[in-house]
């Protein structure tokens, strides 16, 4: 068996593979660097394939916390875990987008899956997970509850996509102004959507467009950045485990 | 070795240019970015000190400064306002960029010590009226430098501070295409430190020592650290940190496009010229790829492609300087020759103080994947 444990900023993801590369486990925790979110998340993922620790070949660990976990056997790049991951289920994934807690990634793939080029975010926190945080709280609801209530939107409502600190500002006075919780919502989505897009011209896109991390589960973000690229963007049965399944399919090829 | 050395005094440059004015008795000229004409203050019989910043946290600056600015001037400022730079006799400040033009006023201003001289450079440096021009600015510096000393500056003692500058030009050019054999001995850090120390020694000093420890390299069987060679480009590359991400992941510098390293070496004086003042004017003419010199030609990108043919690097490395638009301005131009060529380019954005850089590990490693580091 192999384990590969992805430990963001936001949350921790563990996924374990047997020999023929089929997930036998796997398990994502709100809780990231910092925190024992990723001795959960392995013990749980053991637990859910019924082996012990002994069981794992070789581990491999990426995310921002990958230098810090004590129980890898290699550390690698979440870039690298994100498009393996996406590639084993994907094959036919050419771009990637993946929003994260803290930062945001556009990565060109080759048709071996190889990585050609890529871009990430600046030190910023406008078009990540955070940002969208940053925008639930204003608004009241769970970071879950964004898409919920921008579902029901009937017009969007221009928010910055310049500084996540300033548009916290800038939907405070949209608040003030009158302006409805759903089309704020909306206009955050696009936003970040934006943002992305932005990002994704440094690299070019090129069909089929994956999307992974935590924020792919938004239907409507995911939406919204279809439309700023003009691409429809797949998003796999688990967006967020992409990361440390990419790392178990690395723990298996290095025994291999 | 030598290297731990020079690696050593580059840490501490205070202390370096401190004890060679105990030493010789001296006065120290500092020596803004980027290209200031250091032969004229070594042919005065003065240490010519680089200023290039450092680790310094910014506080009084930004009474002078914008946030938007290079944090190289803003380490430079702070440091002049706290008297880090009080045992100099002078700073010497060109004008390569709109930041470094307001920075002579600047300094007028708020530095009482040490006093300034703005030395205006030609932008038309390869036309004979941008020679002139050069060359009646060099006649201007060497008055002053000449009030400072108490010493007349003959073109004899100008063309022998040539020979020793030359000389020392060549020995970093030897260094930097001996360096990447021994990757693991000479990593990034280490590297860019060897060749930093130029900047406060005394360039005869520095370059003997810089040929005995290329020949101390030479002596050792060459190194497989099974590390692939990167070229990288920008004005300079910084912390020690940042620079120890490239080892951590596998990567060596296999040749350097920087202003604060390659650049200040590559191109020698001409050999003959109606005057040495004439040969230091006309060695401006000569440099190319530059984003701080005016370039019709636009030849940064070939050079770049050049240096990865030469050496085999397996890709390049941005390393932009926040808040530099020459830098900032020249980017697109070579980025398109080196995506057209197929050659891999990771574009990092940087400052000379980065207290966490952990996102640029993530590029780095991710970029060393993508290589097959």
């Amino acid at each position: 068996m192999y384990l590969g444990i992805d430990i963001g900023s936001a949350s921790s993801k563990a996924v374990i593979v047997d020999g023929g590369l089929n997930i036998r486990a796997s398990c994502v925790r709100d809780s990231g660097i910092g925190s024992d979110g990723s001795e959960t998340v392995v013990a749980e993922a053991l637990g859910e394939a019924g082996i012990d620790r002994g069981d794992v070949a070789c581990t491999v660990a990426t995310g921002y916390g990958r230098l810090t976990y004590g129980g890898a056997d290699m550390q690698v790049a979440e870039l690298s875990c994100h498009s393996k991951g996406v590639y084993h289920v994907m094959p036919s994934a050419r771009t990637l987008i993946d929003i994260g807690g803290q930062d945001a990634k556009i990565i060109r793939l080759d048709d071996k899956g190889r990585i050609v080029n890529f871009a990430m975010n600046d030190k910023c926190a406008a078009g990540t997970g955070r940002f969208l945080e940053l925008m639930a709280r204003v608004l009241g609801v769970e970071v879950d509850g964004l898409m919920d209530i921008a579902e029901r939107s009937m017009k969007e409502v221009s928010i910055s996509n310049v500084c996540a600190v300033f548009a916290e500002s800038e939907v405070i006075s949209r608040l003030s102004a009158g302006e409805s919780r759903e089309d704020v919502a909306r206009g955050a989505h696009a936003s970040i959507a934006r943002r992305i897009a932005g990002l994704a011209a440094r690299v070019g896109v090129e069909p089929l467009l994956a999307m992974t991390g935590g924020v792919a589960k938004n239907r409507d973000v995911v939406a919204e950045i279809g439309k700023a690229i003009g691409c429809e963007v797949a998003v796999p049965e688990s967006p967020q485990l992409m990361g440390a399944l990419g790392a178990a399919i690395y723990a298996a090829e290095r025994r291999a | 070795m030598i290297i731990d050395e020079l690696a050593g005094i580059a840490h501490d440059p205070r202390k370096s240019v401190d004890e060679h004015i105990a030493r010789t008795g001296k006065k120290a000229i500092g020596c803004f970015p980027v290209y200031s004409p250091e032969e004229l203050v070594y042919a005065a019989g003065m240490l010519p000190v680089g200023m290039w910043g450092g680790q310094t946290d910014i506080s009084k600056a930004t009474q002078y400064l914008q946030s938007f600015c290079c944090s190289i001037m803003k380490a430079n400022l702070e440091n002049g306002l706290n008297g880090v730079y009080d045992a100099l006799s002078m700073a010497i400040i060109p004008t390569f960029c709109d930041t470094l033009k307001c920075m002579g006023e600047v300094w007028k201003t708020a530095v009482p010590k040490p006093e300034c001289f703005t030395f205006v450079f030609p932008q038309n440096r390869k036309l004979e009226a941008g020679v002139d021009f050069m060359r009646s600015e060099l006649e201007r510096l060497r008055a002053r430098l000449e009030g400072i000393s108490g010493a007349k500056i003959g073109d004899g003692d100008i063309e022998r501070a040539i020979a020793v500058y030359d000389e020392y030009r060549a020995a970093a050019r030897d260094f930097v295409k001996t360096s990447p054999s021994y990757p693991l001995t000479v990593n990034a850090r280490v590297r860019h430190n060897v060749l930093k120390a130029a900047f406060f020694m005394d360039k005869a000093e520095y370059a003997a020592k810089l040929r005995a420890a290329t020949a101390e390299l030479k002596a050792l069987p060459p190194e497989d650290g099974g590390s692939r060679g990167v070229v990288l480009t920008g004005l300079l590359a910084e912390p020690d940190g940042f620079l120890d991400l490239f080892a951590d992941s596998r990567l060596h510098v296999a040749a350097d496009d920087l202003v604060q390293e390659s650049k200040q070496f590559r191109v020698d004086a001409p050999k003959e010229g109606a005057s040495p003042l004439d040969r230091l004017a006309r060695r401006l003419s000569d440099m190319d790829g530059c984003s701080l010199l005016y370039d019709s030609a636009r030849t940064r990108g070939q050079k770049i492609l050049g240096m990865v043919k030469d050496t085999g690097a397996a890709g390049v490395v941005v390393c932009m300087m926040k808040f530099c638009d020459p830098e900032e301005f020249d980017y697109p131009i070579y980025k398109k020759e080196l995506e057209k060529a197929g050659v891999p380019l990771l574009y990092l954005e940087i400052e000379q103080k980065m207290d966490s850089a952990e996102q640029l590990r993530t590029r780095i490693q991710t970029f060393a994947e993508m290589l097959g580091a």
